[in-house]
């Protein structure tokens, strides 16, 4: 039997802008600083509070760490999610603008997100006769 | 922790009486000044008495249109509330636990 919760008040004001993460982050795309499509984002981490732990009064609020993307394909359909350590963070750090798509602050280069096509770009694509230079 | 092990989970009050699920987590950009953006801080999660799912935020965002889909959506949706981090009492791996005499909140994003 499911209870019914008190009156609905109004939320208090906040000075900063709301995010929901079902709605503004999560399953967007992920630009890097020059525009380069550099993933979508798969999940967020938090900076806590441990499961099965009580959180005490006045404890402060959990902020977002990094944006995860990795292999979900799977689990999105069979159920659970990876491992985390199989998941690939962007730290929140590195965000640099929330819209219809997150833009980061820093080129898609140097994250780890991008090592897939780096390594067939330089193991697989730059070998082919001609594939190491620009059209001529 | 993992936001995707807490949505869909059971939200329960601090009897164990079950409320609804979480649908969603709200964030406010109000945390620390970062060298890009601010931190963002959980404000709260939102709490659907049916449904963790949700499609394009209709019941939050109060768009009308299309008309019958906006209608389908928001009674879908109907008794969805916020519940603030200060009224949570503990996250376990199947539901979230509030803490006695909570308060709930009105679910919309307008200002």
């Amino acid at each position: 039997m499911r209870k019914q919760p008190p009156p609905l008040r109004k939320p208090p004001e906040v000075a900063g802008r709301l995010l929901d993460a079902q709605l503004h982050l999560l399953d967007r795309q992920l630009l890097d600083v020059d525009g380069v499509p550099v993933t979508t984002i798969d999940d967020l981490e938090l900076s806590g509070p441990e499961h099965d732990e009580p959180i005490p009064e006045g404890a402060e609020a959990p902020r977002i760490t990094a944006l995860l993307t990795g292999p979900v394909l799977g689990t999105r359909i069979f159920g659970g999610r990876p491992p985390s350590n199989r998941l690939i963070r962007i730290p929140w750090s590195d965000v640099a603008e929330v819209g219809t798509v997150l833009r980061l602050g820093v080129k898609g280069e140097s994250l780890d997100a991008l090592w897939v096509e780096r390594w067939l770009r330089d193991r697989v694509i730059g070998r082919i006769p001609g594939g190491s230079h620009d059209p001529e | 922790m993992i936001l995707n092990d807490l949505l869909g989970s059971d939200v329960r009050d601090s009897d164990g009486g079950r409320l609804g699920e979480v649908s969603d987590a709200r964030f406010a950009l109000d945390g620390t000044p970062g060298q890009l953006l601010s931190d963002a801080r959980l404000v709260g999660i939102v709490v659907s008495p049916r449904t963790a799912a949700s499609f394009l935020g209709y019941e939050r965002l109060g768009i009308t249109q299309p008309w019958p889909v906006a209608q389908l959506l928001r009674w879908w949706h109907r008794g969805s509330f916020l519940v603030l981090w200060e009224d949570i009492a503990r996250m376990d791996p199947d539901a979230v636990y509030l803490r006695p005499g909570y308060a709930a909140y009105e679910v919309g994003l307008q200002r």
